[in-house]
């Protein structure tokens, strides 16, 4: 899949030469690209076919959203715009492109709705079928309004008067120049987007939507809206296509637009913004090139489609993608030490950090952003707790209450029924009866991402990391939930304006002791550092009440006395409750255990206790082994 | 020779490494037990020896052919069963067809009447869909389409977990009538007086490594041992 | 005018047509079950499968000989790229599976188109079952008839044989997992070959023995492509019972929903795979959730 880099501190000027580079390119094209035998129309096409395909990459190469059906929306802009100007009489082009534009989000929304409740193949799908819907309503029972067959005609070219004088559209190079200008607005606002808190997090969906959700984040939400910004985008290229042709096509609305989209994003590259831009350069170049040059013909797409397919096989992330990796390739060899120091790094990680953690002093403990509720009594408690799958009761009748500021620890044997107690105490999975509360507040039955904004937050036995993303952005997600709250429309805004947000990171860093790696994507590394990061993810969403799920699984004995240590030091101003197999650390860490045993409380008491308890033993020896 | 020999295994799960350096040996006619908490890396080590989880380190000689990394397919067709903790048998099949299937491809396989004879339980209710089995039934059925195969080592991994005691005493019986006609297992478990009943020999893992190999006899005189390993 | 003629003729309409769409939509769910590959060039299969006998029969006149013949060729088809290009995707994500194939699809009509034109072409149906039947209160095209009665035979004959052979129970073994199967010794590689090649020859199949019903083009395989989708979320992915049932309910829906109001057919369709999406996500039939 195409690595999404986002840089929520990258320097200011970095974006803006990126974007200054464009503006140069768009003036630069025409003179440069017209010696190359680019007619001014086809270079107008392509920006059109490049904004309708910076939609299309924000929903698949950002958020991972497969849509072959962007021509619905596509479509309804453009016809929308086209109908107001060939048929209302309204003179304004730029005021039906804006409707046109509103058309199809409302589309989108509805869309949206029906499309987004499944999700992989499943919304592939849907999107395919209500794509042709569009395409049939749009041929027959609305042909009044779209022309049918025949499309509409007379759309006119845009007029801009600025009381002094106006500047008619011609086709040819003025319209290139109307239309570069709204390809660049279109850019610029998809990599605020992008860099915003809110491109964060779509990478955060796309890489791991499970635990995006856990740390507080409305997925659901969100992919909704990235839906709507796409549908916006092909509405608005829908509209230019209609005003630089002066006419709507009825194929617009085909699954070959669509279907087209999909191939050139790949093509150019996805998640990169430019993809699209260039992959419908090549598309175009050779459609024209391969019928007048080659005398292919009509098989000029079969060629494309091969390409596609053999990109798709081996070079995955597209033209940008791999021109990509060849400048890191390039940038490699000759610092082939930078390469082997990494390795060396991945290596050393837990030997560095097992010293580093040996030697510093222990690290500032992290207040909880949350005021502690000033309530009394336990700040949690499951009465009755039960859980039944079929016949198989999980976890029958568990009364359980913690108080503030507890170290509790939670054993049983195997088939204890552990998993379903920590996944019903965060709303992973619904009680078949019974109640939970959670700083005097019923949380029985509500969802995961409400129940962490709450304050309430588990680490996973097995990592739930977001593996292509850096350590710092794998924080700074679980940061921004908490921060923000569960869903925030601040499409525009810098994440550096999210307040305390690098304090919060930073401070997470430290405590997890990932200081030093904090650049490094979380798929590389080491085992013990993944496991730092995956309780750092929990910490940095400023927990009243963290669950730690067998968070020693896996660790050789240094790893686990440094990781013992750790959660000493998150137990400060925090509650703690941990599942583990690993009875030395639980006996020398834990204040109060709970026994677990086929699916029922069996003992509580403190460590000592429990170890004496004969029925413990008997629990996990069997019962002959009570002498 | 032994019947199979695993020497040296490192086994990762995506980049957790599981295995550290674990060797055992099983001779033929043996019954073998491999015991340890939850997370010891029991399982891990049964599904590396069947392919399932390929070793990244190591090798297996599995009657006098390295068979480390070759996929489940083949070491099954070398006589290799495991019979998983989840049991995964399938729903939607029949009893009888779960049965079946398995011994399409076996070398020798022991006739249906075999199994019904081990399991009268599975010869009632052979026409039943594996989703309507009790838990009893479907780990009667998990081993008897092992079985089938005939195979030259028959790997268990917690059978007896998670059923009633009366099914646990009836599996025990006949596991102890298996390895009275000589069929060599290894049986991974952690209900103790099941192992200490039906193994030969014990290994203990912990956290990934064999911290002990005896025989049980030696075992069942140590029980600080036990309560260190296995206890809490 | 609404008669009772024109009624039961809609019905027998959506009966012929529910049973190809069953047909197809089974080899696509069967596929989708047991290899977990969307197979987004299944409509082109259905298209080849309609060249296929149509050339079989330019040459030889023979209906039956372009049903082996054409079967044959699609099957060919399926088994070659599972082997070639699907079989170095399945450890890769759904996209990539998804995008693929949607590439092969795309290269495999313009292949078609390259040998034959974009005109379309037809066959008439085997003089045996031309002409029309009277069924007493209206007379009905007999061929239309005709398809289904073949179709449900094809349909009944792939139920035989996943119900009642040893390839069936190893296909119904792998569908839930396949993992286990290949612990029992069998390679299920092949199997996924077999399985891609047949599920993909009953598209093909279908693809002939619409051929006299309607001419066939290079693209027709896309709204084919899409009715299946649509069938297969109302009968439940992996299903195959749930396809047949699905092709059925979404044949009778088109058809009778024209009788109505033709222009609204399909968002009729579309109507009802929204409304079971929101009530029954899993489908009508369907077991797991296989997102």
């Amino acid at each position: 899949m195409a690595d999404v880099t986002v840089a929520p501190i990258a320097p200011a000027h970095r974006h803006l030469l990126a974007e200054l580079a464009t503006a140069v390119a768009l003036i630069a094209a025409p003179p440069l690209l017209s010696r190359l035998g680019f007619a001014p129309d086809t270079m107008s096409r392509i920006l059109v076919l490049g904004l309708f395909g910076i939609g299309f990459d924000l929903l698949f190469g950002y958020t991972g959203l497969l849509s072959f059906g962007q021509a619905a929306f596509f479509g309804t802009g453009g016809f929308t715009a086209a109908y107001l100007l060939t048929r209302t009489g309204m003179s304004s082009v730029m005021l039906s492109l804006a409707l046109g534009v509103l058309a199809a989000a409302l589309c989108g929304i509805g869309v949206g709705l029906i499309a987004l409740r499944r999700t992989g193949i499943y919304f592939a799908m849907i999107t395919v079928a209500i794509a042709q819907v569009f395409f049939f309503l749009e041929n027959s029972p609305l042909a009044d309004f779209t022309g049918g067959e025949n499309g509409l005609a007379g759309v006119p070219a845009p007029t801009f008067s600025l009381g002094f004088a106006t500047f008619p559209i011609h086709s040819g190079w003025s319209m290139y120049g109307f239309i570069a200008a709204c390809y660049f607005v279109g850019l610029l606002v998809a990599r605020r987007i992008v860099q915003s808190p809110i491109g964060c997090i779509l990478a955060a969906i796309r890489d791991n939507p499970l635990r995006a959700a856990a740390v507080g984040h409305d997925v659901h939400g969100y992919k909704l809206l990235i839906f709507v910004i796409a549908a916006a985008y092909s509405g608005l290229a829908g509209g230019l296509l209609g005003v630089l042709q002066g006419y709507m096509p009825p194929d617009a609305f085909s699954f070959d637009t669509s279907g087209q989209l999909v191939m050139q994003t790949v093509i150019g590259g996805a998640g990169t913004l430019y993809g699209p831009l260039v992959g419908a350069a090549v598309w175009l170049y050779l459609r024209d090139f391969l019928q007048e040059s080659a005398g292919l013909g009509a098989q000029w797409k079969l060629v494309l489609g091969v390409i596609f397919v053999l990109l798709v096989c081996f070079l995955r992330r597209g033209i940008i993608g791999g021109l990509k990796d060849l400048i890191i390739l390039i940038g490699r060899k000759p610092t082939g030490a930078a390469e082997r120091s990494d390795a060396g790094g991945a290596r050393s990680g837990e030997g560095g950090g097992v010293a580093a953690a040996v030697r510093r002093p222990d690290p500032p403990s992290m207040p909880p952003s949350r005021v502690p509720c000033g309530a009394p009594g336990p700040i949690l408690a499951a009465s009755a707790l039960t859980k039944r799958y079929g016949g198989l009761v999980a976890n029958n009748n568990i009364h359980f209450a913690v108080e503030p500021g507890e170290l509790r620890g939670v054993i049983g044997p195997n088939g204890a029924g552990k998993s379903t107690f920590f996944k019903m105490l965060t709303c992973e999975v619904a009680p078949t009866s019974g109640s939970i509360s959670f700083q005097g507040k019923e949380i029985t039955g509500m969802q995961v991402t409400d129940v962490c904004q709450l304050g309430l937050t588990k680490s996973y036995q097995v990592s739930q990391l977001f593996t292509r993303l850096t350590v710092r952005e794998n924080l700074t997600i679980a940061a921004l939930a908490s921060l923000r709250g569960k869903l925030r429309i601040d499409l525009l805004k810098s994440p550096a304006r999210v307040r305390s947000l690098h304090s919060r990171v930073d401070a997470t860093l430290e405590l997890i002791d990932l200081t030093g790696r904090c650049d490094v994507p979380a798929a590389a590394l080491a085992y013990g550092e993944k496991r730092r990061l995956e309780i750092g993810l929990a910490l940095a969403t400023a927990p009243t009440l963290l669950l730690l799920d067998e968070p020693l699984s896996g660790m050789s004995p240094m790893e686990r006395i440094e990781t013992v240590k750790l959660l000493r030091s998150i137990s400060r101003g925090r509650t703690l409750i941990i599942i583990d197999h690993d009875m030395d650390s639980l006996f020398e860490l834990t204040e109060r255990i709970t026994v677990l045993e086929r699916g029922c409380v069996l003992a509580e008491g403190t460590p000592q206790e429990i170890k004496n308890n004969p029925a413990v033993q008997a629990a996990y020896l069997g019962p002959e082994s009570v002498a | 020779m032994s019947l199979l020999e695993a020497r040296g295994l490192h086994t990762y799960y995506k980049d957790s490494h599981v295995l550290f350096d674990v060797s055992l040996r099983i001779e033929q006619r043996e019954v073998v037990a491999l015991t340890g908490r939850n997370g010891a890396g029991k399982s891990t080590t049964l599904k590396s020896l069947m392919g399932v989880l390929a070793p990244r380190a190591g090798s297996i000689v599995f009657d006098g052919e390295e068979i480390a990394g070759q996929t489940s397919h083949l070491i099954a067709s070398a006589g290799m069963q495991l019979v998983h903790e989840e049991r995964r048998i399938f729903g939607s099949l029949t009893v009888e067809e779960n049965i079946v299937l398995a011994g399409l491809t076996a070398r020798e396989r022991w006739p249906l009447g075999r199994i019904y004879e081990l399991f009268p339980r599975l010869k009632e209710r052979r026409d039943s869909r594996g989703t309507d089995l009790s838990g009893g039934e479907q780990q009667m059925l998990a081993i008897g389409r092992a079985l089938v195969r005939r195979p030259k080592l028959l790997l268990l991994d917690e059978p007896f977990e998670g059923l009633a005691p009366l099914i646990v005493r009836d599996l025990v019986t006949v596991c102890r009538e298996l390895a009275g006609e000589g069929q060599p297992i290894l049986l991974v478990e952690q209900n103790l007086p099941a192992l200490l009943a039906l193994a030969q020999r014990v290994y203990i893992m912990n956290n990934g490594h064999i911290v002990h190999e005896g025989a049980t006899q030696e075992l069942k005189a140590q029980p600080a041992l036990l309560r260190r390993y296995l206890g809490v | 005018m609404l008669t009772w003629a024109t009624f039961w003729s809609q019905v027998f309409n959506g009966l012929a047509r529910g049973a190809l769409l069953a047909l197809i939509s089974s080899g696509l769910t069967v596929i989708y079950g047991t290899l977990g590959v969307l197979n987004l060039a299944h409509g082109a299969m259905f298209m080849i499968g309609g060249y296929a006998g149509y050339v079989a029969f330019t040459r030889t006149g023979s209906f039956i000989v372009a049903l082996i013949a054409g079967s044959g060729v699609v099957l060919a088809v399926g088994l070659v790229m599972e082997r070639l290009v699907i079989r170095r995707f399945y450890g890769r994500p759904h996209e990539d599976q998804i995008l693929v194939t949607f590439g092969l699809g795309i290269c495999f009509v313009e292949i078609i188109r390259f040998f034959f034109g974009s005109l379309s072409r037809s066959m008439p149906p085997p003089p045996r079952l031309a002409g029309i039947t009277s069924l007493g209160f209206m007379v009905y095209p007999t061929y239309r008839i005709a398809v289904v009665g073949i179709v449900a035979i094809s349909l009944l004959a792939i139920y035989l044989v996943l119900y009642r052979t040893r390839l069936g129970m190893i296909v119904r073994a792998g569908i839930e997992d396949s993992g286990m199967v290949a612990c029992l010794g069998i390679d299920v590689h092949r199997v996924f070959m077999i399985v891609f090649g047949i599920g993909s020859m009953a598209a093909g199949f279908a693809g002939i023995v619409n051929l006299p019903v309607a001419p066939i083009t290079p693209d027709m395989g896309d709204s084919i492509l899409v009715q299946a989708f649509v069938v297969i979320v109302i009968g439940g992915v992996g299903s195959y019972t749930g396809a047949v049932l699905g092709g059925l309910i979404a044949g009778e829906i088109l058809s009778i929903s024209s009788m109505i109001d033709p222009a609204y057919s399909y968002v009729a369709l579309f109507a009802v795979m929204t409304v079971v999406l929101m009530l029954r996500p899993r489908g009508l039939l369907g077991a797991e959730w296989r997102t």
